[in-house]
């Protein structure tokens, strides 16, 4: 009995010693690319995946991760240096962590949030930027509402409660939405952030699915999610006003139209809400990745740049089949420029 | 000592129970069968739903191969993250029981009821209901921005600061069992306290100190959030702890089924599936450790 509880022991000890030791031993490799390791929005995450799988295919050597970890965290994870960039929906802001002048913004990508709702009988429905607004902050609460009736005077509309989904996470997507309503609408009174306070019959979900899973789950139930999200969620968008008082639907063409009537400023940030032209839908998100102005490391920025370049060439065209925009050629150059100039060769 | 019962033994076989109380009997009897059925139910599914979705993405490819970078793209595997979650728990088994035996010995030997050890025990006891993510945070704060780089260590540390409370307080409760006689026995034999500890309260408690440590690391496989805040994500097999982000099974199931596309959420059923049968052979090798550490009463 003593030997063999002695031999055990042993056994346990050997196996805890091999697991330090594959611990201890690296993997030096030898690669000259260094990795590159990315955090941040979870909004481009589907498009960012494609592309970092399209990038290892053109460059087994090198390696890029991104984990969408939210907006937020991606920034102050910059703040840190625990990144090599970052994802972002939102505009960096005072607290958020990464320090004036060592970042620069360059947009990738951009894409519809959709309205999108959840009731069995109504195949289309359109709604104006005012009712958008009173719907969301829990001033129109059942679906036989008069303002909803007069903007679908076709529609037959249920008298069932409404439910708002809303992201219940710190989120870029959130901002954007409540960004549009804010500056587009007059009875608007939540104001816009990343978080808002949303009237008491609304229902919280974590990240774009949690909110596209609680639309599907729940009859009378509405909520913004991205486009990439909400079709492969299988969900029915509504059709929103836009400044020319067209109803447009959440489509990459209505997107792209949105882009080339926005206004970029000189950081390349822009913004793309209820931007003019007939076609434009009016609620889009853009989305930027921040990279160091400075990086201590000349061959990460080398890889830094060696990718973010493929994101705005080669990967611009991974962008539709993911269900995101590409940009606008005037904006995709514009953003080479500065990536070129912030990163020398 | 003068016996009670004349004649014939008591019958102790019930049958001569009154209706009242064998119905009584009865009723408790169904009532108690009726609760083992609802308090397995749940788990029988759970085991029944995990195995039926994740069976069918589980294969010898997928226990090996890289994580795909994209969560469309059908096929590929979960090898780096099972490497990751057998490295980062057994490193944090290998920070926290340690210690945690050794500071459960300090409360139960050494310390007894004395102000220190009361208030050890206390904190150990507040630890054990502190959240995971107030875990990883810790760390994140200490360890990963201060390192300026998230890694599997960071993630061991983290579990290990999760497991270490556990280890303490049920390693304890074992010592406790341990009756006084023997350590008695042992000093009377000339034994100073310390070879008294090591080679009679420990191996006497070892059965139940092995279980606990090994439910603690079950525990700690099964963990999220820290690991996220901690580890990073990568999508290749990295041995190394210390340097390079890491990934483990619960954090690529959560990243997978958090992504509406059928590849990634057929990853994260088979992760799970990966993940429930890692935790499996672990309690296991639990059980079969400790029926042969056992101490044959005599």
């Amino acid at each position: 009995m003593k030997l063999n509880r002695r031999a055990i022991f042993g056994t346990v000890t050997a196996g805890a010693l091999a697991l330090s030791l594959a611990a201890c031993g690296g993997d030096d490799g030898g690669d000259s690319v260094p990795e590159i390791n990315g955090t941040g929005a979870s909004f481009p995450d589907a498009f960012y995946a494609a592309a970092i799988e399209g990038y290892a295919e053109a460059n087994p050597d090198a390696i890029v991760t991104y984990d969408a970890v939210g907006s937020g965290t991606g920034k102050s994870d910059f703040g840190e240096g625990l990144n090599d960039f970052a994802g972002t929906d939102s505009l960096v802001g005072e607290g958020d962590g990464p320090e004036e002048g060592s970042y620069q913004y360059l947009p990738t990508v951009a894409a519809p949030i959709t309205v999108s709702y959840n009731l069995p009988e109504v195949e289309a429905l359109q709604l104006s930027q005012e009712t958008l607004a009173q719907i969301f902050q829990g001033d129109i609460t059942s679906w036989d509402d008069e303002a909803i009736a007069a903007d679908n005077p076709d529609a037959e509309l249920p008298a069932v409660e409404i439910t708002v989904a809303h992201r219940s996470d710190g989120s870029g997507t959130t901002s954007n939405f409540s960004k549009f309503l804010d500056e587009a609408t007059e009875s608007w009174t939540l104001g816009a952030g990343d978080t808002v306070e949303w009237p008491s019959n609304s229902v919280g979900g974590d990240g774009n699915t949690g909110v596209a899973q609680t639309i599907q789950d729940t009859e009378g139930a509405i909520g913004y999610v991205d486009l990439a999200d909400a079709t492969a969620s299988g969900l029915v968008f509504a059709s929103i006003e836009n400044a020319d008082g067209n109803f447009t639907q959440p489509t990459l063409e209505g997107t792209t139209a949105g882009l080339e009537g926005a206004v970029v400023n000189d950081d390349l940030s822009y913004n793309p809400l209820d931007a003019a032209g007939p076609e434009a839908y009016p609620i889009t998100a853009p989305t930027y990745l921040l990279i160091r102005t400075e990086y201590e490391d000349a061959a990460v920025g080398q890889a830094v740049k060696d990718f973010v370049e493929y994101l705005l060439t080669d990967g611009q065209e991974l962008a539709a089949d993911n269900h995101f925009a590409p940009l606008p050629e005037g904006l995709r150059q514009q953003a080479m420029d500065a990536l070129n100039e912030t990163i020398a060769d | 000592m003068t016996t009670v019962h004349h004649g014939a033994p008591p019958d102790l076989s019930g049958r001569n129970l009154s209706l009242r109380r064998a119905a009584a009997n009865r009723a408790a009897t169904v009532g108690i069968g009726l609760c083992v059925l609802v308090a397995a139910f749940p788990l029988i599914l759970v085991a029944y739903q995990v195995v039926v979705r994740g069976g069918s993405a589980l294969s010898l490819g997928f226990l090996v191969e890289e994580i795909p970078r994209n969560y469309r793209t059908a096929g590929g595997g979960m090898g780096p993250a099972i490497v990751g979650t057998l490295l980062i728990t057994g490193m944090a088994a290998l920070i926290a029981i340690p210690v945690g035996v050794l500071g459960a010995v300090y409360l139960n030997e050494y310390g007894k009821s004395g102000p220190l050890a009361r208030f050890i025990r206390t904190m150990a006891d507040v630890m054990t209901g502190v959240p995971s993510i107030v875990m990883g945070l810790f760390i994140y704060v200490v360890y990963v921005v201060v390192i300026e780089e998230r890694t599997g260590f960071g993630g061991a540390l983290a579990l290990a600061c999760l497991m270490l409370p556990i280890v303490i307080r049920s390693t304890e409760e074992m010592l406790r069992l341990v009756p006084d006689e023997l350590r008695q026995a042992s000093a009377a034999l000339g034994a100073r306290k310390w070879r008294t500890t090591l080679s009679v309260v420990l191996p006497t408690a070892s059965s139940g100190i092995t279980s606990g440590a090994l439910l603690a690391v079950a525990r700690a496989a099964g963990e999220t959030a820290p690991i996220i805040v901690t580890v990073g994500l990568t999508y290749l097999y990295r041995p190394d702890l210390f340097a390079g982000q890491n990934t483990t099974l619960a954090a690529q199931i959560y990243r997978n089924a958090t992504q509406p596309f059928e590849a990634s959420q057929e990853r994260a059923w088979g992760a799970a599936l990966a993940l429930i049968a890692i935790v499996f052979l672990f309690t296991i090798v639990a059980r079969v450790i400790a029926s042969r550490f056992a101490v044959d009463r005599r």
